[in-house]
């Protein structure tokens, strides 16, 4: 097989089953979205330690420390945003962007992350930030409360390695998640990571209804990842991120936007695969 | 002239082919509903829209694409893309796609049902049955794709090339250029739509929309009397006027279809380019200018659409017995975009544009225009001679050319079998 002929085959979707098999048991999901619960109480541990160190760094006025910070805080966020995203008013307080108010950047409303953002890295300074620094913590610790009570509906679960790729879709590709800072490809591969950790707990599952199906979404995820680790700071270092979106030259952006739009229209699929309604 | 007959001399062949997919009693009704269309004189292609058949299917087979040489339909839609298939593999898959979407869709007809726990195969906004509704899409190829990426250097047709800003332009990156732009046509804006999502839900992967522009013309009812007459743009002038025939299939062949006696590698045989302009209309000053000075920047009447120096949309303009310009000004319009002279016969074009309106601009100004759209078997003798003789021209303080680019339509699919851009694959394998 040539390496990107994979890339096509979700483009005849007549040619997918017509009927979900439904072979899954409802009992056969429950280890998977338990291990997710654990994936994600995770991340969500990690995003409390790192939102005090970069909350801590704004307040101190440390502006350099602060921007460092930001982007490599974000990441736990985005790996878990299927299920913070169940908690519509922290979401919008925590990572609105400035296009959610019709104010935008001056919109008494607008706070969280990308309104630190806009101070750090737009206008170069810490000042008045120390409210929102607080307000930030707050929120995520208030996230964290919530999340721990949650019970995980498996139709969120499954459907958020679908929605995941709706975000890398709608704001990832055109860089426009953090337009100050320029850091979306921390956000782009958090996403990803995100949605592949929810596909590979589900993956046996998967493999028994459609096998073709699991090795053209893991081959598109290798695709999506080869392309995002040439922009890696250091090779063999993940904690070093990214370089700039600025830096993403066309055919990348090419290249990225393909193998994530199929990766969309295929993870659209896995409730249905796996006989969720 | 009747509708039947003008189908028939339209270059609409395979007729019966092309419905092959409505059983009988439909292919009767339709012919029936076009011999009863009024029939005041020959459908050009500019021609205001006489009606709103939905079960109106144009055959997609054949020497030539629709959407050229077909009757203007009330609605238009450029789209513009760029293509992300990696290797010529991918692209052959695009284009066998492309040809198998189009086929169904321009034909009508119904989706499969899927189990409702999968999203649906279809976006559902025409409803259980799709209607054919006088859709037709162009495939039409941009100059870029002609680039290192799928080895068609070679077969790049002459004339193709990346559209430049001409003096009065305003170009804006965003809504230029593309390595394929599809032309949508049909009775009814959904029907585009429609067929836009169908083509971006079957193609993940490989097209990415870069762009697109929607029009309408106004339809023109069937009543007695005055249906005569091309449809009006939002300078409230008739369109389309000096159009060549479409009815003129020896003209056809000569300005719009590219044939043995054109310069261009064979597999580009029935193919044409097409120019696509969206042209921003300054309404709100248009409409304070005197109408003795919007005519004389036309060179036309604005009710009638009769030149200056004639009494019918129709007439001839004289410019021989007017060489000082004193009925018809030298920089009129329709003067400085075809003089009438036998040295520019051969830069006539086809026009088959749609007005625009997109909202309102930072000033508070509408932001209204021209979907301008032509066709030429030479674009260089076509659209880029006459714009450049329009270069200057008065009107220019009231239209800013903002978006658009050159295309290439490929050839027609002749049968099941064919697909759009086959022989362009072929000529390169």
């Amino acid at each position: 097989m040539k390496p990107h002929q994979h890339l096509i085959a979700a483009a005849t979707l007549g040619l997918l089953p017509l009927a979900a098999q439904a072979a899954v048991s409802p009992d056969a999901l429950v280890g998977p979205i338990a291990e997710y619960k654990l994936y994600v109480l995770d991340n969500l541990e990690q995003f409390v330690d790192h939102t005090e160190k970069f909350t801590a760094a704004v307040e101190a006025g440390d502006l350099h420390n602060a921007q460092a910070l930001y982007a490599p805080t974000r990441v736990y966020y985005e790996r878990i945003e299927p299920i913070a995203e169940l908690f519509a008013d922290l979401d919008a307080s925590i990572d609105a962007r400035e296009d959610d108010y019709e104010q935008g950047v001056k919109d008494p409303d607008f706070t969280g992350f990308h309104r630190i953002e806009y101070g750090l890295f737009h206008e170069h300074s810490t000042e008045d930030l120390n409210a929102y620094a607080e307000r930030l913590m707050s929120d995520v610790n208030e996230l964290d409360h919530r999340v721990q009570d949650l019970t995980f509906p498996p139709e969120t679960v499954v459907g958020g390695a679908a929605a995941l790729m709706e975000e890398v879709a709608a704001t990832k590709v055109s860089g426009e998640e953090d337009r100050y800072s320029r850091t979306d490809l921390w956000d782009f591969q958090a996403n990803i990571d995100g949605a592949r950790e929810i596909f590979t707990l589900f993956k046996p599952l998967a493999a028994q209804e459609d096998a073709d199906f699991v090795k053209r979404v893991d081959d598109n995820f290798d695709d999506v990842e080869t392309t995002l680790a040439t922009y890696r700071v250091d090779a063999d270092d993940p904690d070093a991120g990214f370089e700039s979106y600025d830096e993403v030259n066309k055919n990348d952006r090419r290249a990225l936007a393909g193998p994530v739009t199929v990766l969309a229209e295929d993870l659209s699929t896995l409730r249905g695969l796996l006989g969720l309604n | 002239m009747d509708r039947r007959h003008f189908l028939r001399h339209a270059g609409l062949s395979g007729l019966g082919l092309g419905l092959a997919g409505l059983c009988p009693g439909q292919v009767h009704a339709q012919l029936q509903t076009r011999t009863q269309a009024p029939t005041h004189r020959g459908q050009e292609v500019t021609s205001a829209p006489l009606t709103q058949d939905a079960q109106l299917a144009y055959p997609f087979h054949g020497r030539h694409q629709q959407g050229i040489v077909t009757p203007r339909q009330a609605t238009g839609m450029v789209v513009a893309f760029d293509v992300l298939a990696r290797d010529r593999d991918d692209l052959e898959k695009l284009l066998k796609i492309l040809t198998a979407r189009i086929t169904f869709l321009t034909r009508g007809g119904e989706y499969p049902q899927r189990d409702p726990r999968y999203p649906p195969p279809d976006s559902g906004i025409l409803g259980p049955s799709v209607p054919p509704d006088g859709l037709t899409v162009t495939l039409a190829l941009g100059d870029s794709l002609f680039d290192e990426r799928y080895g068609l250097a070679d077969a790049r047709p002459r004339h193709l090339q990346r559209m430049t800003g001409f003096p009065n332009d305003a170009l804006d990156a965003a809504r230029c250029h593309g390595d394929l732009a599809l032309q949508f046509c049909a009775n009814t804006a959904d029907t585009h739509y429609h067929a836009l999502r169908d083509i971006i839900k079957h193609t993940p992967g490989l097209l990415m929309v870069r762009w697109k522009q929607e029009g309408t013309v106004p339809l023109l009812p069937p009543a007695p009397g005055d249906v005569e007459g091309s449809a009006r743009n939002f300078l409230g002038f008739r369109d389309g006027s000096a159009n060549p025939s479409i009815e003129d299939e020896a003209l056809m062949d000569a300005l719009v279809w590219i044939g043995e006696a054109h310069d261009e590698p064979a597999w580009a045989r029935g193919g044409s380019y097409m120019a696509v302009r969206i042209i921003r209309n300054f309404v709100e000053r248009w409409d304070r200018t005197p109408l003795h000075e919007q005519e004389s920047i036309f060179g036309r009447r604005k009710m009638s659409g009769a030149p200056l120096s004639g009494s019918r949309e129709q007439d001839i303009p004289d410019y021989a017995s007017d060489p000082e310009g004193r009925i018809t000004p030298l920089d009129a319009h329709i003067r400085l975009a075809n003089p009438r002279t036998p040295e520019t016969e051969n830069n006539r074009i086809l026009r088959r544009p749609f007005n625009y309106s997109n909202g309102v601009e930072r000033n508070g100004q509408l932001d209204m225009g021209l979907l301008f759209i032509c066709f030429q078997a030479d674009l260089d003798a076509g659209f880029i001679s006459v714009q450049k003789r329009l270069n200057g021209e008065p009107l220019e303080e009231y239209i800013k050319p903002v978006g658009g680019g050159y295309f290439f339509v490929l050839p027609g699919a002749i049968d099941d079998r064919d697909f759009l851009g086959r022989r362009l694959l072929e000529a390169t394998a």
